[in-house]
């Protein structure tokens, strides 16, 4: 087998930003997009002070999250290991962006230009309409692969069959080249050099290695990799105060407030179909038009989604990765809800509605496991998230019962607030779970911060005031509809509160972190450190 | 060539000399007629020192082409007033009446003579880039050699943005304009400031980092971790321009331990024989000094073939001393202790205990930095370059900028140059190299440059500062050949001077200097004086107030928002040109090869731009000056002579040629040349293959060879010429009622000694402006980004996205725990004022950095370049006064002020 990987030799890079410039060249990318560029990562305190040239990208991953998540298969790879994007077939929805743990991924809706609305010469000759709206990234350059595979050259070595970035590095701190061949270029400089990949921890199994020492003697492992498991989960992040735009975690910006609505309307609508069907169960029958209004609760969620995607007209491409992506499942099954919702509706029957409630709570499911599949998220990606998004999606749902039933029947809502009661308290639990599993594992400072943030509002808002309105009105049932509505309300605000901010606030992505810094000349290493992360 | 995305793609061979670490080679893809991508030209990766590649400012020269803020058509001016916030009144105007308007100035200066009143040039030229437009400018340099005396003294960043003080000393010590380590070889250097990894060019970058695997030490010795600092071994954050006392406690250390004293005895003055007086013994017959050997127990000439020189201590001898104006003092019999005696007692309180609290830094610090040199120096050690056997050293010291320039400069060039003398490492492999020569002639041939002097070092073209000799007049604005005698008088020496003299004297006049006159004429191509250089209001008021200003202009700018006329050139793609390449040049620019390289034009001239060729051949004609245009050009005022033994292609020198025709002469000189007359190809030649070029012996990389063989010395430790030369020009100016020199004459001393000079500094800021500096806490300094250096590329889009990713580019660095005692937080916006002026800018917080120290990198503050006038990025040249208190002895100061920092309200 072949596996094109990259290796970044720390010790020689200057943070020159020849190769990023070299990419736009060859890719022909618009303003402030770079498929490559190189971080200034700075460690320690003054006076021990360390600064590390980083280049990064998409780190074509063995095992690559975009691919996973991608709805329309557009996001494929190759046998040779390279990750690739089709660009008919993206819709843009920018989940792999969310889910690249590298920062690899961008999306243009528009033409963009260096100057302004002036396009440029250059720019008009390489205008590439097809990438408007879709995710866009590092490709290695495979054209130059296989253009020189196909003439008998060598990648990595043929300068007409290697990536720009590697050609154009002046320090020579680039290469390229077949990691499952023993014998290539950057087999033989991570056999002989220390070496790690970024991240690695999160099993993606980059094809980007990073040497930063060239003592072979003390390697631990086998595969050259000289830091010990116990070592990288240590590496954390120092707050020095530096500035580090562009390597400090920072608020990802691919899903805005309208993926925000999906997941605060579509949970509550599934939230309020489950509580529904449990309802019918229980032997009541809440008003039909509840159902209507879950249904239409996902539905305006899903609309809000579709007016944020790049390729709105190709939104059905969504259903074509049912294997991997939970996007594409949920849209299956939102499609499943719609059906056996509408029949519950126009045919009320404990078992039509028991479907539909079934079928919700899979959406539900589907939700918590999109956020968690999003590995370049550290809030969402916590596998304790898909239990809160559940939790707290039947809270709503149920508090948003609770509001309607004791508006139409007072008192009679006893068992739905008694039910209330109880998801709030899952909730509550679910929610210090997700906490304490985040403070646990590290997460970015910032994330942690806006979360510390909620957690009065969830303990108030989410837990406290509704059980204290709950029992008010189980005390005092002369007021029980407005406390029993009061406390759905605060419930489900607690709720749309927490999912606006997870997506919207808390969402910082991953960041970049380096395992040492490297030897410069005949100088120390460092240790590693992950900036901006706690 | 790989996969073509259109039929029609081809690619262009050209250079890239943006910068001074050029020039380098690369290929331009062209697609349909457009250039699209800038690569590498692996054609060259055998003889090019870094693989034919080329650094990130290349990468800006597609949209450098295409930029629609390019000004494409000639331009007036229709508002007569000038200024800052006078709005010029640009109108487009044909070439031919840009031309005629050009040339009809030209000639009514020549009518009235060709120097002014107070005999200065009515013609000046700025060029910028330390030398590099001459890449771009094709035949302009004929046409300035047509005109005759041309005024280059207006600064555009001379004298503190260079490496100045090095220039002239380097040129004097090692015909070194500029200095390196010999960086393949190299095994410990010690980096002052130096920031090879921003402004060594990719030749630099790619031997560093070959050096860093191969595992050379080098400590970064700067207030500041830079991009060098941060890929060095070892960073000391040392106290801002405290560099001399710790390079001194080196030589402290360095003079007891171990020396290379073969070098010393045979290599060096270090056993010159000083008289009473301070000057050389020398003999009564011959003049030569002398030197006590200690074999045969008797003084003897310098170059006595026997014998063995006694190196320190002192002997009892007879002979002259000649001191200034030649007044001879007789001896007999008197003790006279060695140069190197001398310096053994000079650097005797230089300890690291004293330096320590100057430079803030551990004891331990510097001591062992010089253990370690000295452990690295490999002494004894010989190595076999192509033949010839030489001494190894493979120690080096690298001085930055700010670190050689202004007061310091004289103590930091003679330090660093000594300590390579102590272990023999000057000049020879894996020491330190001069690699190139401007002052000295031939600029061609280091090697050539070295002719024998009186003393047995090598000759050196001092401006004379004798009694009948002395130029009291000054030829050019910047007085370098009235002021500075190191300056010589090379095509160069001009911008070599205090250039900031040039600019001073237009708002005031120097007592018994000639009256200050702006020039007629001024000529403007790739620089912007009144954001480079420093005080850049006062500058700016100078340039408004010149009467007629012709800008060869890419892009309006702010100093030619005072312009005349506006003049569209070739951009790097579109214009044509011959280079010569390799041999030894910039920085790390020393190749096995030399040759010539051609600018090959890959895009057609947009709008009404045109090759500067086709200018400069216009303005000859209009100017009445094309013959003697076409003959400069038959000198080699081009590039290269176009004829020679075996071969001519001269141009007919009646007729004006256009572009193709200069060029493909040249083109075939250079073939010629290259092949001893074998080869005549022409253009199509280096169209196809874009250079050509023969082999360089490594050998030539190094001096010693050459002064071994002409039996010569290296003028080190003692510097008795300068102590003869500043004696003399004291007389001379103090004869024409010259005082306000007096502190740059007192430079002038054998074996400089430390001086406070962050105290110097600090007292003339008070003096000058009547402030307490304790009201300026910060030490406020630049550093150049390798981005921007040189490039002229500061309104180019993608320059400014990828230079983003490098930090600091966008504020001023401040060290946290400094920002903490202000209140300050990254990003908040923040005045930063100086006695002179105030900027301000967004904090950008590191901890690489001291905290008594700001940082602002580059050269910013643009308020008419487009693009760049809004970026909201501070610059310190506005905040840098022109002070002659802050000017050392050869006219240069450093980009060096105390600021003070304040917090301002509203984000950044």
């Amino acid at each position: 087998m072949t596996r094109w990987s990259m290796v970044a030799d720390l010790r020689r890079c200057v943070g020159c930003q020849t190769c990023t410039s070299a990419c736009k060249h060859a890719n022909a990318t618009p303003p402030l997009v770079q498929w490559r560029r190189v971080l200034d990562i700075e460690t320690g305190e003054y006076p021990d002070v360390q600064r590390t040239f980083v280049p990064v990208g998409c780190m074509h991953c063995a095992d690559p999250p975009c691919m996973h998540v991608c709805p329309s298969t557009a996001t494929r790879q190759r046998d040779d290991g390279i990750v690739t994007i089709d660009y008919d077939l993206c819709i843009g929805c920018a989940y792999c962006a969310v889910a690249c743990p590298y920062q690899a991924r961008y999306k243009v809706d528009l033409p963009r230009f260096a100057f302004g609305a002036k396009q440029m010469r250059h720019e008009a000759a390489r205008e590439m309409p097809e990438r408007l709206g879709v995710a866009q990234k590092c490709t290695f350059c495979s054209d130059r692969i296989d253009y020189g595979l196909e003439n008998g050259l060598t990648p990595g070595v043929d300068s007409e069959a290697t990536p720009a970035c590697v050609n154009s590095c002046i320090a020579d701190a680039l290469h390229f080249g077949d990691a499952d061949d023993p014998s290539s270029n950057v087999s033989t400089l991570l056999r002989e050099n220390r070496h790690f990949r970024m991240h690695e921890e999160l099993g993606t199994n980059p094809g980007f290695h990073y040497l930063w020492d060239g003592d072979r003697e003390s390697l631990d492992t086998a595969t050259g990799d000289a830091m010990a498991a116990d070592d990288k989960t240590a590496l954390r992040g120092n707050d020095t105060g530096a500035y580090m735009p562009g390597v400090i975690p920072w608020q990802q910006t691919h899903w805005d407030w309208r993926a925000a609505g999906n997941f605060i309307f579509g949970g509550t609508g599934s939230g309020l179909l489950a509580v529904l069907a449990a309802t019918a169960w229980s032997g009541t029958s809440p008003p039909a038009w509840l159902g209507l209004l879950a249904l239409a609760f996902i539905g305006a969620g899903l609309f809000l989604v579709w007016t944020e995607i790049g390729r709105m007209l190709r939104f059905l491409h969504v259903v074509l990765n049912p294997q991997t992506s939970w996007m594409t499942r949920e849209a299956m099954i939102a499609l499943l809800v719609f059906a056996s919702g509408g029949v519950a509706f126009f045919n009320p029957s404990l078992g039509w509605m028991t479907v539909a409630g079934a079928f919700g709570l899979l959406f539900l499911y589907c939700q918590g496991r999109i956020l968690h599949e999003a590995k370049g998220i550290p809030a969402w990606r916590e596998p304790r998230i898909v239990t809160l998004i559940f939790g707290t999606g039947l809270a709503e749902g149920c508090g948003l019962l609770l509001m309607a039933s004791a508006a139409l029947s007072g008192t009679a809502a006893m068992p739905i607030a008694a039910a209330l009661l109880l998801l709030i308290a899952y909730r509550a639990f679910a929610w210090r779970r997700y906490l304490r599993a985040l403070l646990d594992t590290g997460a970015p400072a910032r994330t942690l911060d806006i979360l510390a943030g909620l957690r009065l509002w969830m303990a108030g808002l989410g837990a406290v005031a509704p059980a204290a309105l709950i029992l008010g009105g189980a005390f005092l049932p002369a007021f029980a509809p407005g406390l029993f509505a009061l406390a759905g309300l605060t419930a489900l605000a607690a709720g749309w509160l927490f999912k606006f901010t997870l997506v919207n606030a808390a969402s910082l992505n991953q960041g970049f972190a380096i395992d040492h810094t490297p030897a410069r000349g005949s100088g120390p290493t460092g240790v590693g450190v992950k900036p901006g992360w706690r | 060539m790989r996969k073509a995305r259109t039929e029609n793609t081809k690619d262009i061979n050209s250079y890239c000399y943006q910068c001074v670490a050029g020039p380098d080679l690369m290929k331009i893809r062209v697609e349909d007629g457009v250039a699209t991508e800038i690569n590498p030209n692996f054609a060259a990766a055998e003889v090019h020192p870094a693989g034919g590649k080329v650094c990130v400012k290349a990468y800006g020269l597609i949209q450098k082409t295409y930029n629609p803020n390019r000004i494409l058509t000639p331009m007036k001016r229709t508002n007569p007033k000038k200024g800052r916030h006078v709005d010029p009144g640009f109108v487009p105007i044909s070439w031919d009446e840009a031309l005629d308007t050009v040339a009809g100035e030209m000639r009514t200066a020549r009518e009235k003579g060709v120097t002014d009143t107070s005999g200065y040039p009515r013609l000046a030229a700025s060029f910028g880039g330390g030398g590099t437009p001459t890449a771009y400018m094709g035949t302009l340099p004929a046409f300035l050699g047509a005109w005759g005396p041309v005024d280059m003294s207006f600064g555009s960043g001379q004298g503190v943005k260079c490496y100045h003080s090095e220039h002239l000393y380097g040129e004097l010590w090692h015909r070194a304009f500029t200095v390196a380590p010999d960086t393949p070889l190299c095994e410990y250097l010690v980096s002052f400031g130096a920031n090879v990894e921003a402004s060594g060019g990719v030749c630099g970058v790619k031997r560093h980092a070959d050096a860093r695997v191969r595992g050379m030490k080098r400590v970064q010795i700067e207030p500041h971790l830079s991009v060098t600092g941060a890929c060095s071994a070892e960073w000391v954050p040392i106290r801002p321009k405290t560099d001399a006392a710790y390079m001194y406690v080196m030589l402290h250390e360095a003079a007891r331990e171990r020396l290379d004293i073969d070098y010393l005895k045979h290599r060096t003055s270090a056993p010159y024989l000083i008289a009473p007086n301070g000057y050389f013994l020398r003999d009564p017959e011959t003049r030569k000094p002398l030197m006590w050997d200690s074999r045969g127990g008797g003084a003897v000439p310098f170059d006595c073939p026997d014998g063995d020189p006694m190196l320190d201590g002192a002997a009892t001898a007879s002979g002259i001393e000649v001191g200034p104006d030649d007044i001879v003092w007789k001896h007999d019999g008197v003790e006279c202790r060695t140069a190197f005696q001398h310096l053994v007692e000079h650097v005797a309180p230089y300890t690291p205990e004293w330096a320590a609290e100057i430079c803030d830094v551990p004891v331990d610090s510097p001591r062992r930095v010089a253990t370690e040199f000295l452990d690295h120096a490999r002494i004894g050690e010989t190595i076999v370059i192509d033949g010839e056997v030489m001494p190894l050293r493979p120690v080096a010291v690298a001085l930055g900028k700010t670190v050689n320039n202004g007061w310091g400069g004289y103590q930091c060039c003679w330090a660093r140059t000594l300590m390579a003398c102590l272990v023999g490492s000057l000049e020879t492999p894996g020491g330190v190299l001069g690699t190139t020569v401007r002052l000295n002639r031939p600029a061609g041939d280091r090697w050539q440059s070295v002719k024998p002097g009186p003393d047995g070092f090598m000759e050196y073209p001092m401006n004379p500062t004798g009694k009948n000799s002395w130029v009291s007049r000054p030829p050019a604005r910047s007085a370098h050949r009235t002021l500075v005698p190191l300056a010589a008088n090379s095509a160069w020496s001009q911008a070599l001077g205090p250039t900031h003299l040039a600019w001073m004297m237009q708002n005031e006049n120097f007592d018994h200097m000639p009256d200050a006159t702006p020039p007629d004429i001024w000529l403007v191509y790739r620089t912007n004086p009144v954001i480079s250089f420093w005080d850049t209001d006062a500058v700016g008021e100078a340039v408004a107030n010149f009467p007629f200003t012709v800008c060869f202009a890419y892009t309006n700018d702010e100093t030619n928002h005072m312009a005349d006329i506006l003049l569209p050139d070739c951009t790097d793609l579109e214009g044509m040109q011959l280079i010569r390449i390799g041999g030894t040049k910039y920085i790390e620019q020393y190749w096995d090869y030399q040759g010539f390289a051609l600018r090959n034009p890959a895009s057609p001239p947009q709008g009404e731009a045109k090759d500067f060729t086709w200018i400069a051949t216009q303005l000859a004609e209009r100017v009445e000056l094309l013959q003697e245009y076409n003959a400069m050009i038959n000198r080699g005022a081009a590039g290269v002579g176009l004829s020679g033994d075996g071969y001519d292609f001269s141009l007919d020198e009646t007729k004006a040629h256009d572009v193709e025709t200069i060029w493909d002469a040249s083109c075939r000189a250079a073939s010629a040349e290259l092949t001893d007359g074998a080869a005549t190809d022409g253009l199509d030649y280096f169209q196809e293959h874009g250079f050509r070029v023969q082999d360089f012996s490594r050998r030539h990389w190094y001096l010693y060879p050459e002064i071994v063989r002409q039996g010569l010395r290296f003028e080190m430790p003692y510097q008795e010429q300068l102590l003869r030369i500043g004696k003399q020009l004291g007389e001379r100016l103090h004869e024409q009622g010259i005082d306000w020199w007096d502190s740059q004459i007192a430079e002038y001393q054998p074996l400089p000694p430390w001086e406070d000079l962050p105290g110097l500094w600090e007292t003339a800021l008070e003096k000058k402006y009547n402030v307490s500096i304790d009201d300026y806490p910060f030490w406020l300094v630049t550093s150049r980004s390798m981005q921007y250096a040189w490039g002229g590329n500061v309104g180019i889009q993608m320059i400014k996205e990828v230079a983003d990713n490098v930090a600091g580019h966008g504020g001023i660095i401040m060290n946290p725990a400094a920002a903490r005692k202000l209140d300050l937080a990254d990003g908040d916006l923040v005045e930063i004022k100086s006695p002179v002026n105030a900027t301000q800018g967004k904090v950008v917080l590191r901890q690489g950095i001291r905290p008594d120290t700001l940082l602002m990198i580059g050269q910013f503050d643009h308020w008419a370049t487009p693009l760049a006038k809004d970026f909201k990025v501070p610059s310190m040249n506005a905040l840098m006064p022109m002070m002659l208190e802050l000017t050392d002895a050869t006219g240069s100061s450093a980009d060096l002020v105390k600021v003070s920092a304040r917090k301002l309200e509203g984000a950044a």
